[in-house]
């Protein structure tokens, strides 16, 4: 990779990073599966970069009280594999098992991945079903918003400048919910042509709960919320599944047209939550 | 040269590994970009951004004056130098002269403007981007049918028409096939751009030794020596004064069949500014600038008699040419008119092709150069006859092929195929995937709503290349044999082998013809200064042409070690065994290490030889070879979302005879990738503005090894008679027979629901859009 | 690229046009826009710093307001070019009255070149989008009145 010239520092503490990302032309590294293609096309030409690395106490995966805490740096491997996300909120780690391939997943991070808000990134479509809350810190204070909060637009989160993901909490799946992830990647970058993620609880026969975050849509991951009524009040799954992607304006590009990406991802809603079904007791 | 082979075969037909790869996956191989040289510079290059523009300045202030530039070079300062060679010839072709940067036009995006040249990588492309060039842009065209539409932009001002040339090809009588025709079926099939992605994209190092008066260059290429000749031409020095090198080339698949612009100026700049350079290709430079595949438009009339006879084939053919023409631009296509009546007996055929100019990079050989277009064409043909006439594609296909008992067999396009048993191949693919227990179950599968397709093609393909009465600049292929005084075998081989294994099979071929351990058998290439002339690897020749002269150097050098050893034994019947010569009658026997010192110390000579044991070769096949075979591929379509799923893929190859089947399967595996890509994934695309939109490798899709499925991968073996190994080559065989047993059996999936033909690459959202249209969702 | 789009803006028709025709407003609703001067009549040098995720560039290039016909609409282009690549727009505005408002329709072509061009395909429809969004939302913003509404735009 032959970048623009750029300074790069590695601060080995959190105080240290926040106080470095405070100001200047300073762009944040975070496992780099992004910015480091965009700086090989010198797309991206950042003046410093803050590799966030080496920081202690970014990286780890814990449950505590029903809740899944995921620091910032963990990797999409660590949470693919991991005992504890499989065990508590194993749609997360299925998700981050369709990230890229074997590669990207050994070096990208959570962090990053949330931070950079591509509008064909996974994590977003589970982090919305999860009902997760990402936690913000800066020099002055931290923050948690709610992921349906926090992606706003394509590239474009509730990150304030000198703010960055510090983790992201996770409510705990209940042992009796189903999930899936359903993801067309797209055969080159493998990015979400779209991207479902569903959680189900049943009541007996009934569907007492169903969240369902889609990816690669729009210009960011939204929460099928007509979708998740029609399956709470009753409705079928042909029905809920209709209803994805309704007044959105979905992305058209040389792979999936506006029109094919919204039957795509109508059918795999229906893929996606007659697995969840399946897999709910 | 009548020499008797005593030894039986040991070496030659097993499955041993390649001595090549343990440096390739200890990543101590060197490429160009391994190269480090005291002093070196580093070349950057400006590419215009633009299809189609004036140039109507270009500042270089600015990068001139970044700290660690030391030169600028620009359209002007080679405006005198000789241009990118093409070596094709047809009559009236226009060859637009190809300067090696633009002069007062850029033709399409990535085309080469200017040269910065400074003394660290990063700063050079740093002041890359401080060279301003004002362009004045100009209307594009990208696509050849649009190009030879009426008003139309002119690609070359000077060619209104956009037309470089056009090429008539008859054979028989058309007319009369068409007369007689109780049938005919028409179809309009496009072979698309691909983008050949080598894993190591192209590279030079240049060095000038004033002293000698002399440049070396290092670069990624298949054909060093034609490289040194073409480029010593646009230099104008002598052709002894440049020594090219090639190390390490991680891949080419025809596109480093070629002399690029940036040899020529790497070698240039290295002695204007006294220093040694190098220059690596980005990605997506690669992508931009190096010669692009394929690219055609086809149209397609097949006459046939209501049971299923072919008649003839009329083929219009519009070749995408990009901007110029490379070293065999031109010729790729007339390769598919050569080849257009597959392994049938047509009566006539008739083929016109147009060769488009087009605001593109120019297109080349691309693994299968011409045949990968012409059996896609003529396989679709067959079975669109086949669904026409409700016949079984493998029937119509059987009723039509060459008989094994028709060899040579002569065919419309003054071809002589060499030898084959065409039926033999299908019949083992049928048979290996029960082929009527299929048809059966694709009954069952259909009645119940499901998308189940079973295609097959059965290619026939042009290869050792070539006869050189066939090729712009020789078809020969050369090899020197050394028995060095230690016993040591070093083989010097003119083709250049670049990933296909040869300094395996060459050593195997030497190990059974001398009798010696394969280890002790070094295969040398890619050194213009130590091998002799050569002509490269291409078009499935470094073993069916290469490997010939290397046997035939081997005789040679056989019959004069057999002096030495008559000398030594003091006896005139002496046979070689092994790597010893025995005397006939006594038994007796001199080691071949003994007849190698007394060939070098040469204290006493046999009659009339001279001391050393050294043969070259420069061998002239007489014919091309023609592999052939079958390939079945059995496929699901989602009917809700158009997504294919291979379930089956089974190829039956025939390159004649196997050297080593360990790399013929690689060869067959890697094939089949690659035209996998072609009909599933990959398709480079320009925008009406003649932008690559698929200029990195997160738009353009190269099959990975997770899309693979499994090759279920077996041959028949039928000899070539064309060269003493009896082999015909498999370089290409995977591509070719690929893509049209894919879309045959995506075609026969939608069948039901009225489609007849699609194609290439088979997206999801393509055949989505047929299903939705044909109403098959609901 | 086509892009089209219908926006309404809660000024009245003869406003919504004097806005969008002011470089001043012009130049403070178009995202990354830098400023603008006039170098002719309808005619004016744009600077542009586009900051999108890690991507940013410096665009300099020209907007022409061409056919005017007020309050109904003109053509509006813009033309930009950096070293990360060339952009230009190319559309025709048309206004009409929306109750108390006016209803704003563009359809027009985007080109890109360069760098952009040829690795930015996938994204470049949801971004051109979101950019004119961003104009929009500014416009109304300037306008001093309530916002704008988007009514649809693909």
């Amino acid at each position: 990779m032959i970048p623009q010239t750029f300074e790069y520092t590695a601060p080995q503490t959190l105080e240290e990073a926040l106080g470095l990302i405070a100001g200047g032309d300073r762009k944040i590294l975070a496992g780099g599966m992004s910015l480091i293609p965009l700086m090989k096309l010198r797309l991206a030409t950042p003046g410093e970069v803050v590799d966030l690395g080496r920081v202690s106490g970014l990286n780890g995966i814990s449950e505590n009280g029903g809740v899944v805490s995921i620091g910032a740096m963990t990797t999409h491997h660590a949470i693919e594999t991991s005992r504890v996300t499989r065990a508590h909120c194993p749609l997360l780690a299925e998700t981050a098992g369709h990230i890229g391939d074997v590669q990207v997943r050994n070096v990208g991070t959570l962090g990053g991945a949330v931070a950079h808000a591509d509008p064909a990134a996974d994590y977003p479509a589970a982090l919305l079903a999860l009902e997760a809350q990402i936690k913000l810190i800066s020099a002055q204070a931290t923050r948690s918003v709610a992921a349906s909060d926090f992606f706003l637009d394509a590239f474009t989160t509730a990150l304030e400048p000198g703010e960055i993901v510090l983790e992201v909490e996770v409510p705990a799946e209940d042992q009796s919910e189903g999930y899936s992830y359903e993801k067309v990647p797209h055969p080159a970058s493998g990015f979400a042509v779209v991207g479902i993620a569903a959680r189900i609880k049943k009541d007996g026969n009934r569907i007492a709960m169903a969240r369902i975050g889609v990816t690669g849509m729009g210009a960011h991951a939204f929460r099928a919320l007509a979708a998740e009524k029609v399956l709470e009040n009753g409705g079928s799954v042909a029905d809920a599944a209709a209803t994805v992607g309704d007044g959105e304006t979905p992305n058209s590009d040389l792979y999936a047209s506006a029109d094919y990406r919204l039957h795509l991802a109508r059918v795999h809603a229906a893929r996606a939550l007659a697995t969840a079904i399946s897999r709910a007791s | 040269m009548a020499t008797t082979i005593s030894k039986p075969a040991t070496l030659v037909g097993k499955g041993i590994r390649r001595q090549e790869d343990p440096r390739l996956i200890t990543g101590t191989a060197v490429y160009v970009d391994d190269i480090k040289m005291p002093g070196m510079h580093h070349a950057a290059i400006v590419r215009s951004p633009h299809a189609a523009a004036r140039i109507a300045g270009i500042n270089t202030e600015a990068a001139l004056a970044h700290p660690g530039v030391v030169a600028v070079f620009t359209g002007a300062d080679v405006k005198n130098l000789g241009a990118v060679p093409c070596a094709s010839s047809l009559p009236g072709l226009r060859v637009p002269h190809h300067h090696l940067l633009a002069q007062d036009r850029v033709y399409y995006t990535g085309h080469p403007v200017a040269v910065v040249v400074a003394t660290d990588r990063y700063v050079a492309a740093d002041a890359a981007s401080l060279v301003e060039v004002q362009y004045d842009p100009q209307p594009a065209v990208a696509d050849p049918e649009k190009a030879l539409a009426a008003g139309a932009p002119a690609v070359h001002p000077q060619w209104p028409d956009n037309t470089s040339f056009t090429f008539h090809q008859e054979g028989g009588d058309t007319g009369q096939a068409f007369r007689d025709a109780e049938i005919v079926v028409k179809q309009r099939i496009t072979s698309q751009r691909l983008i050949p992605t080598s894993i190591e994209t192209r590279g030079v190092v240049a060095e000038w030794r004033p002293g000698e008066k002399s440049l070396t260059m290092f670069t990624s290429t298949q054909i060093p020596h034609l490289v040194r000749t073409l480029v010593a031409g646009i230099l104008g020095m002598p052709e002894n004064h440049l020594r090219v090198i090639t190390p390490e080339v991680g891949g080419g698949f025809g596109s480093k069949l070629n002399v690029y612009a940036e040899e020529a100026l790497m070698c240039y700049i290295a002695k204007e500014i006294g220093k040694p350079v190098k220059w690596v290709e980005s990605r997506r430079e690669n992508f931009q600038a190096t010669i692009h595949g394929r690219g055609h438009v086809d149209y397609y009339e097949l006459a046939a008699k209501r049971d299923g006879t072919m008649l003839g084939l009329k083929l219009k053919l519009i070749q995408d040419l990009g901007a110029y023409h490379q070293l065999l631009t031109p010729a790729i296509p007339t390769l598919s008119v050569l080849m257009m009546p597959g392994l049938y007996k047509f009566k006539s055929i008739s083929a016109d092709i147009i060769g488009v100019f087009t605001n593109c990079v120019p297109t080349d050989a691309y693994r299968g150069a011409g045949r990968p277009e012409a059996t896609h064409g003529i396989e679709r043909m067959v079975d669109i006859l086949a669904a026409e006439l409700h016949m079984d594609p493998a029937e119509i296909r059987f009723k039509n092929f060459v008989g094994k008992d028709e060899f040579p067999y002569a065919t419309t396009t003054g071809l002589f195929y060499d030898s084959g048993n065409y039926a033999l191949p299908l019949q083992n693919a049928m048979a290996q995937v029960d082929y009527a227990g299929l048809r059966q179950e694709q009954a069952t599968a259909r009645a119940a709503g499901k998308l189940m397709g079973i295609g097959l093609s059965t290619y026939g393909e042009i290869c050792a290349i070539g006869p050189s009465a066939a090729m712009p600049a020789g078809g020969w292929e050369s090899a020197t044999v050394k028995i060095e005084p230690s016993g040591k075998v070093t083989v010097m081989t003119g083709a250049s082998p670049h990933g296909q294994g040869e300094e395996t099979t060459f050593a195997q071929i030497v190990a059974d013809e001398l009798g010696v351990d394969i280890d002790d058998v070094m295969v040398v290439h890619g050194d213009t200064a130590v091998v002799q002339y050569g002509i490269g690897t291409f078009g499935s020749r470094g073993t069916a042409v290469g490997g010939a002269a290397l046997f035939y150097a081997l005789q040679e050098l056989k019959a004069k070690i057999k002096k030495f050893g008559a000398m030594l034994l003091g006896s005139d019947n002496v046979s070689l065994v092994g790597g010893s010569c025995v005397d006939d009658a006594t038994g007796k026997s001199v080691s071949f290490a003994e007849m190698a010192v007394a060939a070098y110390h040469a204290k006493t000579l046999p009659p009339n030889t001279q001391p050393g044991l050294v043969a070259t070769y420069f061998w002239e096949p007489p014919n091309f070879t023609f592999p052939f075979g079958a390939h079945i591929v059995v496929t699901d379509v989602d009917r809700e979302t158009g997504r294919i799923s291979i379930r089956r893929y089974v190829a039956v190859d025939d390159c004649g005879k196997i050297i080593n089947p360990l790399l013929v399967a690689g060869q067959v595996h890697g094939g089949v990738a690659q035209g996998l890509g072609q009909a599933l994934w990959e398709e480079a695309v320009y925008d009406e503005q003649g932008q690559l939109i698929t200029g990195e490798l997160t738009d353009y899709a190269l099959p990975k090894a997770s899309f693979m499925p499994l090759i279920e991968s077996s041959h028949t073996e039928t000899p070539s008679p064309v060269n003493p190994l009896g082999v015909k080559g498999v370089g290409e065989a995977g591509t070719i027979g690929c893509s049209p047993a894919v879309v045959n059996s995506v075609v026969d999936a939608l069948s039901p629901l009225g489609v007849r033909h699609i194609d290439m690459p088979l997206t999801p959202q393509k055949i989505w859009k047929l299903i939705v249209q044909s109403g098959g969702l609901s | 690229m086509k892009i089209s789009g219908v926006y309404t803006l809660n000024v009245p028709q003869e406003r919504a046009y004097a806005l969008l025709q002011d470089p001043a407003i012009l130049a403070k609703c178009m995202p990354g826009c830098e400023g603008l001067d006039r170098i002719a009549e309808n005619q004016y040098a744009m600077r542009m710093k586009m900051v999108l995720a890690s991507i940013s560039g410096l665009f300099a290039g020209k907007v022409t307001i061409a056919d005017p016909n007020p309050p109904t609409g003109y053509r509006l282009i813009v033309e930009g070019s950096g070293k990360i690549g060339f952009m230009k727009g190319d559309g025709v505005l048309m206004l009409s009255p929306a109750g108390s408002g006016a209803t704003v329709h563009f359809e027009g072509d985007v080109q890109v070149g360069g760098t952009i061009a040829s690795v930015g395909q996938r994204l470049l429809d949801t971004t051109s989008r979101m950019l004119i969004k961003r104009f929009f939302t500014r416009l109304a913003a300037e306008s001093a009145q309530a916002g704008v509404e988007r009514v649809a735009a693909d």
